[in-house]
């Protein structure tokens, strides 16, 4: 009660009057993951990086002198249950969504708020892709009110050539080994696209079924008779992990070019036979010096464990929205969606790993990729194991980025 | 009687009609959730429930009719022969058509065979979808958009509750009316006997196609009616989950009755939307649930509706009332002990609550919050108060079942007297 026009604002505001416009409304922010069932894991680590970036940003005084609400929604692990949890989000007020476990989702979420927003004039919404690195969502289906902070298989695969190749790893006959569904596609798209780039031929190119192979020793046995020098794979999970003990069971000695190696708990499961691989990864303390010493310190106070996998990259992308909050005067004591996405696009903040900016034409972010190597002399164990990752190399954001999609044709509001 | 049901029935549409201005709006879209849930249910029960065919398989319906929609919205675009509000009929046609040559396999067998064939049918469609993106979209998904027809914008979800009511009511109306004509009672004849039926010269494999294919239809409709309201379809709808949930809603409503599986769904489905965001563990409530009910109530939750009526016509309202209320009181009680234990230690094991432990350093379990108190999972009163519900929700079954068993010996005595005086068999004797 000691705030009175504050009661006045909610009263007024839960009676559905126009008197909300004239109080200063905090944001909402709303995470939307699969919190239960199968998918948690991922989701969860989501949440716990949302909860460290929205923390930061109200340290920081959070905006017009109101911290940031952050309230959770759980998709209960499919787009249907994603965007009931949306509606829901729209009906409780809610401004902004941060979600990345999941293409499907992220893809059911963008269309929903494209469409939300332009039913709704004046009350918008904007979306945050913290990891849904599906190409479409910033080809085909990219708009201005869809933001990716996440990597993709473009930015992936070029970074890690790169890498394997200035290492002397890469060899000159690679073999792409994908899951058949979009992202592997995408994938095995890069691994051709990025031959010049890297000075080797494509020996063959294989997309298997996803999450249901039990013994990849036919796959190997094609590696191996296709003589391949390195195999690049944008495969995760069990699919990557019975892939490479496959190889091993089968003394290939061939190296792998990963993407998702950085998964917690990918490394205790591999054990000793990760060592030697590569991945492209958004986030290596040991890259960052003494900035990323200090960001490992602090993410690890505020939450209990140091940040992997997706989590550095998607408290940075917090950050860029502090950032740009920071730009955005209040109309009539709230935010203005629309005014706050056009600030975010030319957002540009430091973090640990470099620069990282926001690329207007399609809302992709222009982000630092590290590419590192499973080694036993890395700094910071990873999973209890002796073992870690290793930088081989840290790309800045503009050495790493890829160009824009051609069918990106994004409808900015007037 | 049958005026008192066809009043509950039309007290039960004003309401759902009236939901919009009793509900704020994301209740609304839940119920359109409920709504089709209800739909794909009662479309499934008319298989599993009346035809007796155990269909594990559903979700393959359900997704063609989606995508059959979604298609149709994005290539007609609303206007023609198909305006927005027509648009289901598409994932009708779709689940039809699909329904009917799955159907004609599947039904060759019967029993688990037929289960396993409806599996392998949806799992077939499930691993296909992933890898063919011109149809299914790809991981992103088709998405499309609601155009406006009729003179409505079907931008607001209160229009998108109507449309959806509108098509729900119409085919709940239509699998009723089904279940009434000689066809419909065919149905029945295949579930207890299809030995018999066979022997009475009817084409047992055709008839078991229709009902295949009705059951799909409807699924199907189910499908496009998730489209009309998510206006997108992704792959993700054949996940053998959506089988097992249909499966899980129809069996917690109760088979032997028409409305059961919509009750069943629209309850599961609302218990999902309310409790997802409280509990990370709602998944072992539904599971539990489901066990539950097969154990002790076989016939569903509308068989209690069934065995409460029973019971007021044998020993009347005013002496079943303690019954009730001590019966209502146990499962409250056990419910809420069961929950409470459920809650700690999910709590207690955690990945923040070891994070938020090992960062105090010491041997100190930190307390947790739950129902807005502050708990120490170290503290026998922390353990004694499930303990003490758990208890008292036993106490409370044993009385129930202690007034059950008075009522029925009272019953005996008096009505043992009567019985002899009136029964058939008496009387013969005498005459």
């Amino acid at each position: 009660m000691n705030k009175p026009p504050f009661a006045a604002c909610a009263i007024g505001l839960s009676l559905g009057l126009a008197a909300g416009a004239a109080c200063a409304a905090p944001i909402k922010i709303a995470v939307i993951e699969s919190l239960s069932g199968p998918q948690a894991a991922t989701g969860l680590i989501y949440r716990n990086a949302a909860r460290y970036g929205v923390e930061k940003i109200n340290a920081a005084g959070g905006w017009n002198g109101e911290p940031l609400q952050l309230v959770e929604y759980d998709n209960q692990g499919g787009p249907t249950g994603a965007a009931d949890k949306l509606k829901a989000a729209i009906a409780d007020g809610v401004q902004m969504v941060v979600q990345g476990a999941s293409s499907a989702i992220a893809g059911q979420i963008t269309d929903d708020i494209r469409k939300h927003n332009m039913r709704n004039p004046g009350k918008e919404l904007v979306f945050f892709n913290m990891g849904a690195e599906a190409q479409e969502l910033t080809g085909d289906k990219c708009q201005f009110y869809h933001f990716r902070f996440a990597a993709n298989s473009q930015v992936r695969t070029k970074t890690l050539v790169l890498a394997m190749k200035q290492a002397n790893v890469l060899g000159t006959r690679v073999y792409s080994i994908n899951q058949n569904y979009s992202w592997g596609q995408d994938m095995e798209k890069a691994i051709v696209e990025n031959a010049g780039l890297g000075g080797y031929t494509v020996v063959e190119k294989t997309l298997h079924d996803v999450n249901k192979i039990q013994d990849f020793a036919p796959y190997v046995a094609k590696i191996s008779a296709a003589k391949a020098d390195s195999v690049l794979t944008g495969n995760w999970s069990n699919d990557l992990l019975l892939l490479m003990k496959a190889a091993k069971s089968a003394g290939l000695t061939t190296r792998f070019g990963t993407v998702y190696l950085d998964q917690p708990g990918n490394l205790a499961n591999a054990g000793d036979l990760a060592v030697g691989h590569y991945v492209a990864q958004t986030f290596n303390a040991e890259a960052g010096g003494a900035a990323a010493d200090e960001f490992v310190a602090d993410y690890k106070a505020k939450t209990g464990h140091v940040p992997v996998f997706v989590e550095a990259h998607t408290a940075f992308g917090l950050a860029m929205v502090g950032d740009a909050l920071k730009r955005v005067k209040p109309e009539n004591g709230a935010l203005n969606v629309k005014t706050f996405a056009a600030a975010l696009e030319t957002t540009k903040i430091k973090t640990p790993m470099g620069e990282l900016s926001m690329r207007a034409a399609d809302h992709q972010a222009l982000l630092p990729i590290v590419v590192s190597s499973v080694t036993k002399d890395a700094k910071a164990k990873v999973d209890g194991t002796d073992m870690g990752f290793k930088p081989a190399r840290l790309f800045t954001a503009d050495e790493a980025a890829a160009p824009a999609q051609a069918s990106c044709r994004m409808q900015r509001p007037s | 009687m049958k005026r008192n049901s066809l009043f509950l029935l039309l007290a039960g549409v004003a309401l759902l009609v009236a939901v919009p201005w009793l509900l704020s709006q994301g209740l609304v879209n839940a119920a359109i959730q409920m709504l089709i849930a209800a739909l794909f249910a009662c479309a499934y029960n008319l298989l599993c429930g009346q035809g007796g065919m155990l269909s594990f398989g559903h979700a393959a319906y359900f997704g063609v009719g989606a995508f059959a929609t979604v298609h149709a919205m994005n290539a007609l675009g609303g206007t023609g022969l198909l305006p927005t509000p027509l648009l289901p009929l598409a994932g009708a046609v779709g689940g039809l058509c699909f329904g009917t040559v799955a159907g004609y396999f599947a039904t060759k067998r019967s029993g688990t065979y037929f289960a396993m064939i409806t599996l392998a049918i949806a799992e077939l469609v499930h691993s296909l979808a992933p890898h063919l993106k011109d149809v299914f979209g790809g991981e992103a998904g088709v998405s499309s958009t609601r155009m406006p027809a009729w003179g409505l914008g079907f931008g607001s979800t209160n229009e998108v509750y109507y449309l959806t009511l509108a098509w729900v009511l119409v085919s709940l109306a239509a699998l009723f009316l089904f279940t009434r004509t000689p066809l419909g009672r065919l149905v029945l004849g295949l579930r207890e006997n299809a030995h018999r039926l066979r022997f009475l010269g009817y084409d047992t494999h055709r008839l078991s196609v229709i009902v295949f294919a009705v059951s799909a239809m409807f699924s199907g409709l189910a499908g496009g009616l998730q489209v009309m309201n998510n206006e997108s379809a992704n792959y993700a709808v054949f996940d053998p989950s959506l089988s097992a949930a249909v499966v899980l809603n129809t069996y917690i409503g109760g088979v032997k009755v028409f409305l059961g599986p919509a009750l069943g769904a629209a309850l599961m489905t609302f218990f999902g939307y309310a409790v997802s965001d409280l509990t990370q563990s709602w998944l072992l409530y539904q599971g539990t649930l489901f066990v539950l009910v097969m154990m002790f109530m076989p016939t569903g939750l509308a068989g209690l509706f069934g065995l409460f009526g029973q019971l007021r016509r044998r020993f009347g309202l005013a002496a079943l009332m303690p019954l009730v209320l001590l019966s209502l009181g146990a499962a409250l009680a056990l419910s809420m002990g069961g929950a409470f234990v459920i809650e700690t230690l999910q709590r207690v094991f955690s990945q923040d609550y070891r994070a938020l432990a090992a960062a105090q350093g010491s041997a100190a379990w930190p307390p947790i919050t739950l129902v807005g108190r502050a708990w120490s999972p170290t503290a026998p009163g922390t353990w004694l108060v499930p303990a003490g519900l758990l208890a008292v929700g036993a106490c409370l079954a044993w009385l129930a079942r202690w007034r059950l068993r008075t009522l029925e010996s009272q019953e005996r005595t008096p009505e043992a007297t009567a019985a002899t005086a009136t029964s058939p068999d008496t009387q013969r004797s005498a005459a």
